[in-house]
């Protein structure tokens, strides 16, 4: 069976500086993958390596078996770590051109976004200029852009940072339902509670070198011995369940359709 | 084509035509071309002199003649707006005063005559000394030595006509005869072929003009549409989208979509200015500066197939030049000190306009027209004037697509790289090395 994602020996420097040094990995097919590691650990270069944003100075990497050529950006979604839309184009003609760019016809992409647009509260916005936009609505229409081809691969580069409690359960929900369907999420994060419940793998890099690599299982029976076990704690309600229930029983619209009426 | 590369070229296009401002530039632009040149006009209007005039008269013999000189002009002037020949134009806001000398009085009288120049009360005044006649030499006196020209010379002209009159009395001749006997001469220009030159081509100045409104639209809109693909370069660099954008398409069919889409923007300008412009403007324009004689001319259909051409690979060779250029700063000042080169290649080009105007097939207009900088607007000029050996302009051609390419491969590489960097700014050696590197 092949990877979705394999990555053997690449290496990528800035001048003298080594970013990412001899890294493998293998990301298996329909698996939900967390890359963690520090600031400046290499993330978000292996991801661009990956998308072929930049090249690798040695080392292969191939995506669903291939190498990755124009023909395969259609199977990937990618969210880059820095977000950006045109601020001056309506949010729908914007979510069409990201699907047109991928492969997308109007009608199949105006099909698909059809749920997407309710569930995400966007529907009052199409008509909209994204600079209108909040910043966590703009987070939204990107996200929408980034699956408005339907890919089989999905690669996120901090996708929950700058999104609110409810955003981020949404996100979250979304990436459940997308590794139902057998679809492969790499991600990379720096909090720690996401990646415990979301990924079945993760690999740890510092210095653009692997420290941890496995299915969350196994990393935690081999730390069983060396980290201490966390005090038990008496149950009581999170904080992001209380903010979430709070604004919903306030009994206001979304901001999003209110401020439009 | 790839679909891909339609989707951007479409984006960018429905972007830009979408705007306000592109409305506003492409209404504005030709109405203050019309306002300008209708201020011309005026202004070349009140440049007809004016003022008094006073005449220190030694020889005696020249005042009274040079008054009626100005009376009989100012009668035709009067009679119909119109002067059948310039040369005799002098126009009839002159007034001349006498003012009686001597030789003995004359240091007196010129004192006089000094204040009332510098207190605005006279414009200037003239001496003409007693062997004015033979010699032909007249004192001007005014407030400055460089100003009133055009009056300077209207005067002159009286007092030779009236001069010359005189002169005739003196050798026995009757003046009237120097009326009749005046021959006033006029070249026609014919190109030196078999067949007849049409009227539309002998119309000189208005072709001329036409050529000169293109080549200054040739000229303008690479700058425009250059400083457009700069700043919408720097604005995806800046939204950050532009990382979203090339996990889709190819950095290189990013900056060709955006290139080919503002340079479609700009064809439709012209499209919406040449709508307006044969129907409204350009009647309007020809009429006002008074170049046609009634007929407008039809501009030949080699100066619009030229227009086109070199139109389209001038603006391809600055687009992609600016567009690698921008590619690697991330705000307008700091890529402002490379993007000036292609500006200024544009500017040395736009003045080297006369060469090709005046000697179209000399060695510095050649060489222009070939030099692929320069070529797109020389080379234009050169054929509207005087079209060069087809070889000269396939040459010119060949040379300005093997720049392109040139620059697009250049630009590719340096864009895909430069898009993606941020922080730092580089330096040129820096930006030539990223095209030179091997992937
Ligand atoms: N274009 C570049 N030029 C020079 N150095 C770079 C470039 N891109 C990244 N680096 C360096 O490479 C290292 C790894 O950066 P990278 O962005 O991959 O880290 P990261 O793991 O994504 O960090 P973070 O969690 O902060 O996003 C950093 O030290 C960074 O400074
Ligand atoms: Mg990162």
């Amino acid at each position: 069976m092949t990877s979705a994602i394999s990555i053997s020996g690449v290496t990528k420097r800035f001048g003298k500086f080594t970013a990412v040094d001899r890294l493998d990995l293998e990301v298996p097919l329909g698996v939900t993958f967390g890359l963690l590691g520090p600031n400046g650990a290499g993330k978000t270069t292996t991801i661009r390596m990956t998308m072929n944003i930049t090249k690798a100075d040695e080392g292969t990497i191939q995506v669903l078996g291939k190498p990755l050529a124009d023909e395969m950006q259609e199977r990937i979604g990618y969210l880059p770590e820095e977000r950006g839309l045109y601020r001056k184009m309506t949010v729908i003609d914007q979510l069409l051109f990201f699907a047109a760019i991928k492969g997308v016809e109007k009608k199949a992409a105006l099909a698909r976004l059809e749920k997407w647009i309710d569930v995400m509260d966007l529907r009052p916005w199409l008509a909209k200029k994204t600079e209108e936009l909040s910043k966590g609505m703009q987070q939204k229409v990107q996200f929408l852009g980034t699956i408005v081809h339907d890919p089989e691969v999905l690669i996120l580069d901090e996708p929950f940072s700058g999104l609110d409690p409810i955003n981020v359960v949404l996100l979250k929900d979304f990436l459940v339902d997308f590794k139902k369907q057998g679809k492969t999420i790499v991600f990379s994060t720096h909090v720690m509670e996401q990646a415990e419940k979301l990924c079945d793998r993760i690999a740890l890099i510092y210095r653009g070198r692997k420290l941890l690599d496995g299915t969350v299982k196994e990393i935690k029976a081999a730390y069983r011995d060396r980290v201490p076990l966390p005090p038990p704690v008496e149950p009581e309600p999170e904080l992001e369940k209380i903010f979430i229930k709070a604004v919903e029983e306030s009994g206001l619209a979304a901001p999003a359709t209110e401020e439009l009426r | 084509m790839n679909r891909k590369l339609f989707h951007v070229i479409r984006r960018e296009y429905l972007q830009q035509v979408k705007t306000k401002g592109f409305w506003i530039g492409t209404i504005l632009i030709p109405t203050l071309g019309l306002v300008f040149v209708y201020l011309q006009v005026i202004l070349a209007s009140t440049l007809i002199p004016e003022g008094k005039i006073g005449v220190v008269d030694l020889t005696g013999r020249l005042y009274e003649p040079l008054v009626a000189e100005q009376k009989a002009v100012s009668d035709v002037d009067e009679k119909d707006g119109k002067v059948e020949e310039k040369s005799r134009k002098m126009p009839a806001k002159i007034t001349f005063f006498a003012v009686e000398a001597t030789p003995d009085t004359l240091p007196a009288v010129r004192k006089e005559l000094n204040q009332r120049v510098q207190k605005k009360e006279i414009k200037a005044y003239i001496v003409i000394p007693a062997d004015g006649l033979a010699t032909g030499n007249v004192e001007w006196r005014a407030r400055s030595v460089k100003a009133d020209m055009i009056l300077r010379e209207s005067v002159e002209r009286g007092l030779a006509r009236a001069g010359t009159k005189e002169r005739l009395k003196d050798a026995g001749v009757d003046p009237s005869v120097y009326e009749k006997a005046r021959l006033t001469v006029k070249l026609d220009p014919r190109e030196a072929t078999e067949k007849e030159t049409s009227e539309d081509a002998k119309n000189v100045g208005a072709n001329l003009a036409i050529s000169g409104v293109l080549f200054f639209l040739i000229y303008i809109s690479i700058f425009i549409y250059g400083a457009f693909i700069m700043r919408g370069v720097l604005e995806e660099k800046n939204n950050r989208i532009v990382e979203v954008i090339i996990s889709s398409v190819k950095p290189t069919t990013l900056m060709l979509g955006k290139i080919i889409g503002i340079g479609l923007v700009g064809l439709t300008q012209y499209a919406v200015w040449g709508l307006f412009a044969f129907t409204i403007t350009l009647p309007g324009i020809v009429g006002v500066m008074g170049l046609s004689g009634g007929a407008l001319p039809s501009i030949p259909g080699m100066t619009i197939l030229a227009f086109v051409v070199f139109f389209l690979l001038g603006y391809f060779l600055y687009a992609g030049l600016y567009a690698a250029l921008a590619a690697p700063f991330n705000t307008e000042q700091e890529a402002q000190q490379l993007v000036m080169i292609p500006g200024m290649m544009l500017i040395l080009a736009s003045t080297m306009w006369f060469f090709a105007f005046n000697t179209p097939d000399g060695t510095l207009a050649r060489v222009l027209s070939l030099f692929p900088f320069t070529s797109p607007l020389l080379m234009f000029m050169r054929i509207s004037v005087q079209p060069p050996p087809a070889w000269e302009i396939a040459l010119s051609i060949v040379i300005l697509l093997l720049s392109i390419w040139g620059v697009a491969w250049f630009a590719g590489r340096v864009y895909r790289v430069g898009i993606l960097m941020y922080g730092k700014k580089p330096t040129l050696p820096e930006i030539i090395r990223w095209a030179r590197a091997t992937d």
